[in-house]
């Protein structure tokens, strides 16, 4: 089964409750941008969330760019800005 | 070189640790050590003039890319300045004012580099590794924004790398 994961942390996490964390990977989803484009319209608040300057990525516990291309079994994280320490 | 990591619920010993970092080498002149404790006031982010009172705090981490991020951080500091040991403790889950949240311990020849590492160590902590506080000011929930301050602190160390 061709699944990709999705995990969202902080704030974005209260903002994804009905937002299916693990999606069919389909091949015509090639990049995190493309991903978020997708939930923008039964998801709105989300994706405007998601598209703020300071939120970043990540694909496998990596951070990337946006355009990075997706793959069978990723993981991708939305990581709004931290707060530890 | 001794580095140790750990994300953790349970409360740390700051004596066990400072013991366990001094007796690594006997070439040890210097042992700096930072907690961070969970204060009991926070300021809203709708209302910066007026504080309330923190019921408890709840520290969320992406587990695995967390410990990764630290040991990048502290490779970097014992690149820039030589150390022997470097031990890094954070805390998640529910934590009540009070309570111990985070620990850098240092050891190194002389006390210079131990004070610069504990401190690049938790300013980069502060910007860099992957945790999120969630406060309960008397019920409301409230996710802490990051603080221009922290982000400064950070930017400093990129100003005068070769200090």
């Amino acid at each position: 089964m061709s699944m990709i994961n999705l995990l969202f942390f902080g704030r974005l996490g209260d903002l994804a409750q009905d937002v299916n964390h693990s999606i069919t990977y389909d091949g015509q989803l090639r990049t995190p941008e493309q991903l978020v484009h997708q939930l923008e319209v039964a998801h709105s608040k989300l994706v405007a969330a998601l598209r703020e300057p300071q939120v970043l990525v990540s694909v496998n516990k990596i951070i990337v760019k946006w355009d990075h291309p997706l793959c069978d079994g990723d993981e991708i994280a939305f990581l709004p800005p931290v707060t530890g320490g | 070189m001794s580095i140790n990591i750990h994300v953790q619920h349970e409360d740390f010993d700051l004596a066990a640790e400072y013991t366990e970092l001094r007796s690594q080498t006997s070439k040890i002149g210097a042992v700096v050590t930072f907690t961070g404790l969970v204060r009991d006031f926070e300021r809203l982010q709708d209302d910066p003039t007026s504080g309330r009172n923190l019921h408890r705090l709840t520290l969320q981490h992406y587990p695995g890319m967390t410990e990764r991020l630290i040991a990048e951080i502290v490779d970097e500091a014992v690149q820039r300045w030589p150390a022997f040991g470097v031990t890094v403790i954070h805390r998640v889950g529910c934590l009540r004012p009070n309570e111990q949240i985070v620990f850098v311990g240092v050891t190194s020849e002389h006390r210079e580099n131990a004070f610069k590492i504990a401190e690049f160590v938790m300013d980069y902590l502060k910007t860099k590794a992957t945790f999120w506080k969630q406060v309960d000011l008397n019920g409301q929930q409230q996710w802490i924004q990051p603080k221009q301050s922290d982000t400064e602190a950070a930017a400093k160390w990129t100003e005068d790398s070769d200090e």
